[in-house]
């Protein structure tokens, strides 16, 4: 008897092995035209010898740029919820100016960044801004997640705003803060490609618009391939640290 | 007296962010005497968009129906699918990993490859909507089709409620609010991928207006064509919203 679990995981595995199976036949094939190459196709070119520094250095510059825009939407869209919760009349104003910000289509922002900052300091912004939103969300009701009887203890032991937050709070919020870190991983890698779409001197972004363009299929599959796989891995790692601070608050 | 300045309390609340970085905009293009071309100041956007509301009107009015259309048209796929992998446990089994796996990757950037696939067009514009639409409704419809009330699918066991009955009594009602959920969530980035798609393609719409305007360093017109594309983007966020609650009120 095999269990639903393991079942159910063999089950996936055929479901993903059936799509890279049906990916190959339809490029081989040609079933979807001249502009779907097979899988083999794909992996032969991502691993030419003479294509890894090409790679090689869009990936860098890409990942920079994902890494940094993370890093400080995270910590901006924490500190954020964080005043905002510490300092309860600025928070519809807030609020509002987030949801405003996040409206705007990101190609809208960039041409203003490039102005602003830099060519190559827009991926990383747009990227962060995307982290950003999620994070101050995901925190802003997180921080209000903690039980009225611990609030009632702190209130009659006379801890301060802050200490309540730091103490009680923030650690309540921890959950909700794991699925955000989950959930911003695609959020950053779209900011930074799209912020490489407008004129960013080198990148993943640019390799795939760039190619788009010149029909050079077999580079702009490696390229989209190079992406996803990064961000899936990302994703992957993010969701077992998800479980474990889930698994650990509970 | 206190009633009239009630509102605009609540406005002032809700907006003095907002406000304070478009003042700041303002005040900054001014004090550095920034050209227009570089960046305009947000009274000469409103001033360009009010001299001549309807050359946006069409590209918006594309646009939007573009984003509605792809968007329904990926919901009723992304549903279609998720019932269907209800129904066969194996099929569910195939499909929810790589189900998980769409939602995990940056599925813009799949954006260029369709637009290879097939044309620089508007259908593919839709096709691209309903591609990013597709996996959250996937998703979630699917999540819904399995979180049942607790006893519920029991006592239609017990009372011999058949499977079909099973369905449409039970399962696909308490599938709606995450439906609706993904709906509302969906909705605006649906305007967003539009944009994006026009923009990388060149076809018509808001998204070609702001890569035209854009290119001939028309910068008050491209900023307020992102401006009536923000505008369309939380039309849409808001219109679902009321879907959202009309929707709730009448099943819950």
């Amino acid at each position: 008897m095999i269990s639903a679990r393991s079942q159910s995981f063999v089950l996936g595995l055929i479901g993903i092995t059936l799509f890279l199976i049906a990916w190959e036949v339809i490029g081989i094939y040609r079933l979807a035209g001249l502009t779907w190459p097979p899988l083999s196709t794909v992996l032969a070119f991502l691993t030419t010898p003479a294509k890894l520094p090409l790679f090689g250095r869009a990936a860098a510059a890409s990942f920079t740029s994902v890494a940094l825009g993370y890093l400080c939407g995270a910590f901006g869209g924490l500190a954020l919820a964080i005043i905002s919760h510490l300092i309860a009349p600025v928070r519809p104003g807030l609020d509002r100016l987030v949801a405003v910000i996040h409206a705007i289509p990101s190609i809208a922002l960039a041409p203003l960044l490039i102005v602003l900052a830099s060519a190559d300091a827009t991926p990383p912004i747009i990227s962060g801004l995307g982290v950003g939103y999620i994070f101050y969300v995901a925190a802003t009701s997180g921080l209000a997640t903690a039980s009225a009887s611990h609030r009632d203890l702190f209130a009659v032991l006379g801890a301060s705003r802050l200490s309540v937050t730091l103490r009680l709070d923030l650690p309540s919020a921890l959950p909700a803060i794991a699925s955000a870190m989950k959930l911003s991983v695609p959020i950053a890698f779209i900011g930074a490609i799209i912020g490489e779409w407008f004129g960013a001197s080198r990148g993943l972004g640019l390799l795939i618009v760039s190619a788009m363009q010149n029909f050079q299929i077999p580079l702009l599959w490696s390229a989209v391939l190079i992406t996803a796989v990064a961000s899936l891995a990302m994703f992957a790692l993010f969701s077992l640290t998800e479980r474990l601070v889930q698994e650990r608050m509970r | 007296m206190t009633a009239a300045i009630a509102p605009l309390a609540h406005l002032v609340r809700r907006y003095w962010a907002v406000t304070l970085i478009v003042v700041a905009w303002q005040i900054w293009v001014s004090a550095a005497g920034l050209s227009s071309i570089v960046l305009p100041g947000p009274l000469a956007v409103a001033a360009d968009f009010a001299g001549d509301p309807l050359s946006y009107a069409r590209p918006a009015a594309l646009t939007f129906a573009v984003a509605i259309v792809g968007l329904l048209l990926g919901f009723a796929l992304g549903a279609g699918l998720a019932i269907l992998s209800w129904s066969s446990r194996i099929l569910n089994g195939l499909l929810t990993p790589l189900g998980l796996i769409f939602t995990s990757i940056p599925v813009v950037t799949l954006i260029p490859i369709i637009a290879r696939l097939l044309g620089y067009d508007v259908r593919t514009v839709i096709a691209i909507v309903s591609l990013i639409c597709f996996f959250p409704a996937f998703v979630y419809v699917g999540a819904g089709l399995r979180a049942l009330p607790p006893g519920s699918d029991d006592l239609f066991r017990v009372f011999g409620g058949s499977r079909r009955q099973r369905f449409t009594r039970l399962v696909l009602p308490s599938a709606v609010p995450n439906l609706m959920l993904a709906f509302r969530l969906t909705a605006p980035e649906a305007v967003l991928a539009a944009v994006v798609a026009e923009f990388l393609m060149g076809t018509d719409g808001l998204g070609y207006m702001f890569r035209k305007a854009a290119g001939e360093f028309d910068t008050e017109r491209a900023l307020a064509t992102s401006l009536i594309a923000t505008i369309t983007s939380v039309a849409c966020f808001g219109l679902a919203l009321a879907a959202e609650r009309r929707v709730l009120r009448r099943w819950t």
